[in-house]
């Protein structure tokens, strides 16, 4: 592997996300939507100075839940389909790089973007968040950015692999979509409904929830800003008592791997089907 | 509306009234000794200073006896063994053995760090007689018997006891007042064993002590602060945390509680089964047990809870079947319920209760009914006064402060919530929002309400204790401008070209014939039947630049390379030519390696299938259709396949010009033409000037014109000695350009020739359309058919099929024959 390659096309896959108007539009709508939420979540609340930071971080995971798998998933399903589509990936392949160095380059130059991305708003949210009075929590902030960072790699890692197999953006993009909606909503649905009807354990459900990357998201953001998870309920304090410290590693170990497995599975399918 | 309590007429004064002269000025609680004994101590003070510490030094209510290491005393229990009803002992430094009883009414005062050590075992002290202080103390290591009640302190049946600014650590309990009325406790420091919470005792136990103070004391890692049957007792200004509840009552009246920090607990308080008990301006924070109540009501009658903040608790406050009897309210006003999971929790049975004036300030969950249901009978608005609710959505349009429209929540999702708690795993999901917004959007769902606030303040009305200097915005400032700046780190670092961005180039089209020279160590193999030597226009014959065998690609059960061998030597231009569908873009891809398939392929010394890189970067590429990236200019894309390709960058603008691109240059490819884009994909190709070019049908999007200029270019190129593999059906094209062709029909070589050679070995032929005058249309057939000429009417003309060498034979056969041609077309040659 060539550093050079690989930065090469990481430079270009940051600057096509850069003009790529999806992209921007998910960046701008998650910019302001943080903004605006972390503007009012702090309304009058900035002179008491209490623990003002936790309804904003609620807000922000909430919000992180809902766009920045939406982002990381497209952009990611776009990226190989969209070069596959265009005649664009085997001319690309025909020059002196290899496989490897073309996945990790796109993957890198698309993470970057995301981190850009990501930046941005966090970044304009945190000052508007420091100047409401509620910047008691600059350390919380920090692990919300880390995670958030991590799921939109997770995503990304996901994306990829619905890119590896498809062809086509639209069906890619259709993928990533039903991904995306599987993630959000109709995994936590069917849990819900599962643990009702089924009256699964506390620790069975706990551990369903693990699977979803998005969960995971949330509750290691929650043990991060409260060092517990009680605000979850049984389920919450059941992973406490349960796991106690290594709680956080669990967590981290779990956006690991769904970080890697997506995209050694990747690798392995672009770089043994030679067919493009 | 007649339900407002009165205040006043249920708080109860701190300060016991069963006993006169109990208060000093200050407001605290007086030594028993009164000020006339200070004024004695004093004198004795300056006695101890001038002449010693006496065995006993006379005072007008007792005695004062001294214990330190160096005597009079230097037990403690000596001391008391000699002391009377009345006397004062001072304790000076060091460190004393206990545990001691103190059986008779006397003063124990600690002076400079004065320890008592219990040696782990029993109670440290234990006071069995009435009017006893105990001041100034350090007490520690008590046995840890829950069965005992191991205790710092123990008040056994001791009346009007004083403990004060003692410093209480690791006893098992801190301070275990037992039937001991009237006892003051007062800025002492109870620090607990460092046990599990099941195995701690009590920081603070009062049974059956009516009338007592418990104030000022900070409380650390106890289990419980426990009141019990002890009426009339006032419990304010203390900070009790990291307990399982900082505060427990049980068969209490007339009790207040004020002031106090009840934080990290696992309930800050639970008050249960008493009477008219007054919570005021207390701070429970941060209670966050499985339970996690800041406050918790069971059972208890006419409670008053004003001024208070409950912040960050699971539960601000849990109300149970409180109040219990009939017609008896309990009343919440001004209090402030901020970021607890649940602002308050009610029983579905819970009655009677009045909130006003709270604010409800960002609770994930306002108010809380378990099991789900309605509130009933509880007012939620008292004489037009209701609640600030931070979720209310309605407005206030007379600016009246109150909202116009009632508070009545009722989320799907928190009525789930109510009935099951496991869901809560779900809280802060888009899942929740899911749930909320389908209930709204088919009402048949939707919850009835929990409550109606019918006047919601539009403010909220926070207590004073709740006011806090605002935090510093450095920090957040700081990292949060950090993450802006990191992100113009990475846009800078994207824009930064490398060092080799700037390396000038001094070789572009040079007299080298490769930048990419054969490995030494890979085998040469020798040239196979097919070369045709004569062709060969490099010296050294016996290597190859391609070499091919066995090459073999199956797309499923269709196979469309099959068994093809190829050996191309340097300077050689081979053409592989063929109908649509022969395999030539087959071979091509996976000579590329954008295919896998079965054989061996070694180009320029380097074998595919180990050294695929090396391969690709020996050739250069010019696909049938250019396949660039359309939103880059053709600057921009030249630099890009630069630094794939490790080319100085300064390359760029050159080959553009090279292949007459230069006043294109700043043009996106989309808008370039077919034969610019063409020339484009050759000049990409030659920029790291490598010894192979690999064509794939290069011509055949172009027109005629350019399709000549294109075909100049490679001219030159072979000229230059370029080795060139390229696939075509173009006959004038291999004609041209070829020293050798490979004709493909279904995956195998079915012809290996020269150009020349080619029309006759595969038994090509074209079709003249001849342009006669319609008299001559049947002469001209009769004399091409005489010719040998197979010859049809074509309107206004002929149709004659002929070789490819022999075109001009039937033009000169009509006009021997005298026959006219007005014009004639060449229609393609075709597979035979």
């Amino acid at each position: 592997m060539e550093l050079r390659v690989i930065t090469t096309l990481l430079q270009k896959e940051f600057r096509d996300s850069l003009r790529n108007r999806w992209f921007l539009l998910y960046t701008i709508a998650f910019g302001a939507l943080s903004l605006g939420l972390s503007y009012f979540s702090l309304s009058g609340v900035g002179l008491y100075g209490f623990a003002g930071f936790g309804k904003t971080a609620a807000s922000l995971i909430n919000l992180v839940l809902l766009i920045v798998p939406l982002m990381a998933l497209t952009i990611g399903a776009g990226s190989l389909a969209g070069e596959r589509e265009h005649s664009t990936l085997s001319y690309l392949l025909a020059q002196p790089v290899n496989r490897t160095e073309v996945l990790l380059g796109k993957y890198l130059g698309l993470a970057l973007a995301l981190l850009a991305s990501l930046g941005l708003g966090f970044g304009v949210s945190g000052i508007a968040i420091a100047l409401r009075g509620g910047g008691t929590d600059a350390g919380s902030y920090v692990q919300i950015i880390s995670l958030a960072y991590l799921l939109a790699l997770t995503m990304l890692s996901l994306g990829f692999l619905i890119s590896t197999l498809t062809s086509r953006t639209s069906v890619a993009a259709g993928i990533a979509l039903f991904v995306w909606l599987g993630l959000v909503f109709f995994g936590d649905l069917g849990l819900m409904g599962t643990a009702l009807v089924m009256k699964l354990e506390i620790g069975k459900l706990f551990t369903l929830a693990l699977i979803n990357p998005l969960q995971v998201f949330k509750m290691a953001a929650i043990s991060g800003i409260h060092a517990t998870l009680d605000v979850l309920g049984p389920a919450g304090v059941y992973a406490v008592r349960t796991y106690g410290d290594t709680l956080i590693v669990i967590f981290l170990a779990m956006m690991t791997i769904w970080i890697v497995l997506p995209l050694l599975a990747s690798y392995a399918i672009f770089t043994t089907r030679t067919e493009v | 509306m007649g339900k407002l309590l009165s205040i006043e007429s249920s708080t109860v004064d701190e300060r016991p009234r069963t006993r006169e002269g109990f208060l000093d000025v200050s407001g605290g609680w007086p030594s028993p000794v009164g000020n006339r004994t200070k004024l004695a101590l004093l004198i004795c003070l300056i006695v101890v200073v001038l002449l010693g510490p006496p065995a006993h030094a006379a005072s007008p209510q007792g005695e004062s006896l001294v214990v330190s290491p160096a005597g009079p005393y230097t037990t403690i229990a000596e001391a008391l063994v000699d002391a009377q009803a009345g006397d004062r002992i001072e304790v000076h430094s060091g460190t004393y053995a206990g545990p001691l009883t103190i059986d008779k009414s006397v003063a124990l005062i600690g002076v400079d760090e004065a320890v008592i050590d219990g040696g782990g075992d029993d109670s440290v002290v234990t006071v069995t007689a009435p009017d006893v202080r105990i001041e100034g103390f350090v007490i520690r290591n008590s046995g840890d018997s829950l069965d005992r009640e191991d205790a710092g302190i123990v008040l056994q049946k001791s009346p009007r006891a004083t403990i004060v600014n003692n410093r209480i650590e690791n006893t098992l309990f801190g301070v275990y007042a037992k039937n001991a009325p009237e006892t003051e406790l007062r800025g002492n420091e109870i620090i607990g064993m460092d046990l599990p919470l099941p195995r701690r005792g009590d920081g603070i136990r009062f049974w059956e002590s009516p009338n007592s103070l418990i104030a000022e004391n900070q409380v650390r890692a106890t289990r419980d602060c426990i009141l019990w049957f002890s009426d009339g007792t006032t419990v304010r200004d203390n900070d009790i945390r990291d307990g399982r509840y900082g505060l427990h009552l049980m068969y209490d009246n007339d009790i207040v509680i004020a002031g106090n920090t009840l934080a990290d607990n696992s309930v800050g308080a639970f008050l249960m089964y008493s009477r008219r008990v007054t919570l005021r301006e207390n701070i429970f924070r941060s209670n966050r047990g499985p339970s996690g109540y800041g406050v918790g009501l069971k059972d208890m009658d006419r409670v008053i809870g004003e001024d208070n903040l409950f912040v960050s608790n699971r539960v601000g406050m849990y109300l149970d079947n409180s109040p219990w009897s009939i017609d008896v309210y309990d009343e919440f006003r001004h209090n402030a319920f901020a970021y607890n999971d649940i602002g308050a929790s009610f029983q579905p049975a819970v009655k009677r209760n009045i909130f006003t004036e709270n604010t409800f300030l960002e609770n994930m969950q306002q108010v809380s009914v378990r099991g789900g249901g309605q509130l009933e009978g509880n007012d939620f608005t008292v004489e037009g006064q209701g609640n600030f609710w931070s979720d209310y959505t309605g407005y206030d349009a007379n600016g009246d402060g109150l909202g116009d429209l009632a508070y009545q929540p009722r989320s799907l999702f928190e009525s789930l919530l109510d009935r099951h708690s496991s869901l809560r795993l779900f809280l802060m999901s888009p899942a929740q929002q899911a749930i909320d917004m389908a209930s709204k959007a088919f009402p048949i769902m939707r919850p009835e309400p929990k409550l109606t606030d019918s006047a919601p303040l539009m403010s909220p009305v926070l207590p004073a204790i709740a006011a806090t200097t605002p935090p510093s915005p450095v920090p957040m400032l700081a990292v949060s401008s950090g993450v802006v700046l990191l992100v113009l780190l990475v846009f800078g670092l994207i824009r930064w070209q490398p060092a080799l961005d700037k390396r000038k180039d001094t070789r572009f089209f040079s007299s080298e014939l490769s930048d990419a020279q054969p490995r030494a160590n890979v085998k040469q193999i020798g040239v196979g039947s097919v070369a045709v030597k004569n062709l060969v226009s490099v010296s050294e014959e016996d290597e190859c630049m391609i070499e091919i065998q066995g090459l073999t690609k199956r797309f499923g059960d269709f196979t469309a390379v099959d068994d093809f061998d190829l050996t191309v030597r340097p300077g050689e231009a081979v053409a592989l030519w063929g109908p649509n569908g022969a395999g030539k873009t087959t071979i091509i891809k996976c000579l590329l390696g954008l295919l896998n398939s079965e054989g061996t392929i070694i180009v320029n010394g380097h074998d595919l299938e180990s050294a695929g890189k090396a391969v690709r970067r020996s050739l250069g590429y010019v696909p049938q259709e250019l396949a660039l990236y359309a939103d880059l200019t053709a600057r921009e894309s030249v630099k890009f396949y630069a630094r794939l390709k490790d080319v100085p960058l300064d390359r760029a603008d050159r080959v553009l010009a090279d292949v007459g691109l230069a006043e294109h240059a700043s043009k996106r490819v989309a808008a370039l033409s077919g034969g610019m884009k063409q020339r484009l994909a050759l000049g990409l190709a030659l920029l790291a000037n490598p010894p192979l070019l690999i064509l794939d049908e290069p011509t055949s999007n172009l027109d005629a014109r350019a399709r000549d200029d294109f075909l100049d270019l490679l001219v030159d190129l072979k000229q230059q000695g370029k080795t060139m593999l390229f696939t075509s059906h173009r006959l004038e094209e291999v004609e041209t350009l070829a020293d050798r062709v490979l004709a493909l029909e279904q995956g195998r070589v079915r012809v290996e020739c020269t150009p020349r050679e080619l029309a006759t070995e595969l038994g090509l032929h074209v079709t003249l359309k001849v342009y006669l005058p319609d008299a001559d249309v049947d002469h001209a057939l009769a004399t091409l058919e005489a010719q040998g000429f197979t010859a049809g009417r074509n309107g206004a003309g002929v149709r004659v099929r002929v070789t490819p060498t022999e075109k001009a034979a039937p033009i000169q056969a009509l006009s021997r024959a005298n026959i006219t041609v007005e014009n004639f077309e060449i229609e393609n040659g075709v597979w035979n």
